[in-house]
């Protein structure tokens, strides 16, 4: 299923199911329009310049939010899994918050914070900012005794402790937890726009809704799926560059689908 | 680690494990009770834990809050059956059909990606604000998990152990019953596991955004209404109900296949 050359058959169902629709499709049908009419609305968006801006209000919540989480995920995982006593105290309380889904911390935002864009990207941070806090604070609290030992006999210093031995072995649960907060990020960004009408794309899409502009909807729905398809890859690539190391011949690459399930796991046994 | 994950540990000893967590927790929400309540300046949109605990008895008392968790859970309930039954059978048809997997990959992993969300504004369109708008935009996303997993798990099953089938003479049938699938088990568990989390996050989204109905409405209502004490009720009621879910699902899981209760 993964690790293949992309076979470009694969898109038969895709493109039988487009290609039907437009022949079979009602004429202007407010509800399924046809996959022309999405090229319409499409154009009808960009005319109307809303698109460039509303595109990048999202990536730049999507953008910074993932920055501001992924750096105070790493800190507050430093944080928690370098002292036991501090996991032990603190575990109980981040699971509960955790459990509550993300997207249901909107509305709370919306009420704490008000309306704007700071908001937004508040909101965002606070949904995603858990798989990566849990992830780096597993990895730290599994980082080998021996390791240490080993630092300490050789006499490394502080900055090499960090370089060499500290970050190897947090790198690889940052990455899965990005992988795992950037398409929540996507989402709970989508979210926010969505009921706040902020500009976004989220905000287009439910404005194109409201007007019953159902090819707007449509095309809107392939620009966001192109977003996430692409921010996707984006991360396949960097995480195939960033951990090189590690896929010595013999190892098993954390793949896409495993990442998800990997990440989820291990939080869920912490 | 909590007694649902591991085998039955003596209640004193899980209470000694966890004091700190448990003091730590209920230091951090007294903190919340006396900042709110020393506070100067009246905060509406923060209240204190005792009086979200009071909004909740409220909402629990006056059957509202009784009305939105059953509308949530049967739709939770339902998307998620229905894109489990879907995935589990897509998993097994695109493991044994070599060339249906050749004819879908792409397209499976051109759509994963699309952000759940995204769905809400087309299937209001497609269904308006109904039932029928929640279960339809939970089928997609539900699906992937379980899918993916189930072509995992099948793909998993040691060489030796087919062998052991060809010498057997099983039927292709007969070694997915007896050898493949039970070896899948634990790991298309993971991909239910996160498909129902995935139903009810996306039935709480989608009665935020599309259908007004159930605890997700109950957020968006009582925000508007400026309750925020019964909105932080609910908003715990819905992590509460994630929790349950999950315990369930494994509760169910361990009673359903004993002989995998050493890894569930």
């Amino acid at each position: 299923m993964r690790r293949m050359p992309f076979d470009w058959r694969g898109l038969v169902p895709i493109l039988g199911v487009l290609a039907l629709w437009q022949v079979l499709g009602p004429e202007r049908s407010p509800f399924l329009p046809r996959p022309t009419e999405w090229w319409t609305g499409a154009l009808s968006i960009i005319r109307k310049d809303d698109l460039a801006g509303a595109f990048l209000a999202s990536l730049e919540t999507i953008v910074s939010a993932m920055i501001f989480a992924t750096l105070a995920g790493t800190a507050g995982g430093l944080l928690i899994g370098g002292s036991a006593l501090a996991r032990r105290m603190l575990t109980p309380s981040l699971e509960f918050i955790r459990a509550i889904p993300a997207a249901a911390m909107v509305p709370i935002g919306v009420l704490l914070f008000g309306y704007d864009g700071r908001m937004k990207t508040a909101i965002v941070v606070i949904g995603i900012v858990w798989p990566i806090l849990l992830n780096v604070s597993a990895a730290v609290a599994r980082i080998h005794p021996v390791l240490m030992d080993v630092a300490a006999s050789l006499r490394m210093t502080r900055v090499a402790r960090v370089v060499k031995i500290l970050l190897p072995s947090i790198v690889p649960a940052i990455l899965l937890g990005v992988r795992v907060a950037l398409p929540l990020a996507v989402v709970i960004t989508l979210v926010v726009e969505m009921l706040t009408s902020i500009s976004g794309l989220g905000g287009l899409m439910i404005g194109a809704q409201r007007d019953y502009k159902a090819g707007q909807v449509f095309a809107l729905l392939v620009m966001v799926g192109a977003i996430g398809l692409g921010l996707n890859l984006l991360l396949a690539w960097l995480e195939a560059h960033l951990m090189r190391y590690r896929t010595a011949p013999g190892q098993i690459h954390i793949a896409a689908g495993d990442a998800m399930t990997g990440g989820l796991l291990e939080a869920d046994t912490e | 680690m909590p007694p649902s994950t591991g085998a039955a540990v003596p209640a004193r000893e899980w209470l000694r494990h966890h004091a700190p967590g448990l003091l730590t927790a209920a230091g951090l929400i007294g903190v919340w009770e006396t900042a709110v309540r020393l506070s100067s300046v009246r905060l509406d949109s923060l209240p204190p834990p005792s009086g979200i605990v009071l909004a909740g008895i409220e909402a629990v008392r006056s059957g509202q809050m009784a009305d939105d968790l059953t509308h949530t859970l049967t739709a939770t309930l339902a998307g998620w059956a229905a894109a489990s039954i879907a995935g589990i059978a897509a998993g097994i048809l695109l493991i044994q059909f070599e060339g249906l997997r050749r004819f879908s990959q792409a397209a499976i992993e051109l759509l994963r990606p699309l952000p759940p969300v995204a769905f809400v504004p087309v299937a209001v369109l497609a269904f308006g604000f109904s039932f029928a708008t929640e279960f339809s935009v939970m089928l997609l996303p539900c699906l992937w998990p379980v899918l993916i997993n189930t072509i995992g798990g099948l793909g998993q099953t040691p060489a030796r152990l087919l062998e052991v089938a060809r010498c057997c003479r099983f039927s292709r049938w007969r070694t997915l019953k007896k050898l493949t699938l039970p070896h899948a088990f634990p790991t298309i568990l993971v991909g239910l596991r996160l498909s129902l989390s995935m139903a009810l996050v996306l039935a709480v989204v989608t009665e935020m955004i599309g259908n007004p109905q159930g605890m997700g409405y109950a957020l968006i209502r009582e925000q508007q209404a400026l309750r925020s004490d019964t909105m932080f009720a609910y908003l715990f009621v819905i992590g509460l109900t994630g929790v349950a879910l999950n315990a369930a699902l494994r509760q169910a899981a361990r009673w359903l296949a004993p002989g995998w209760r050493h890894v569930l």
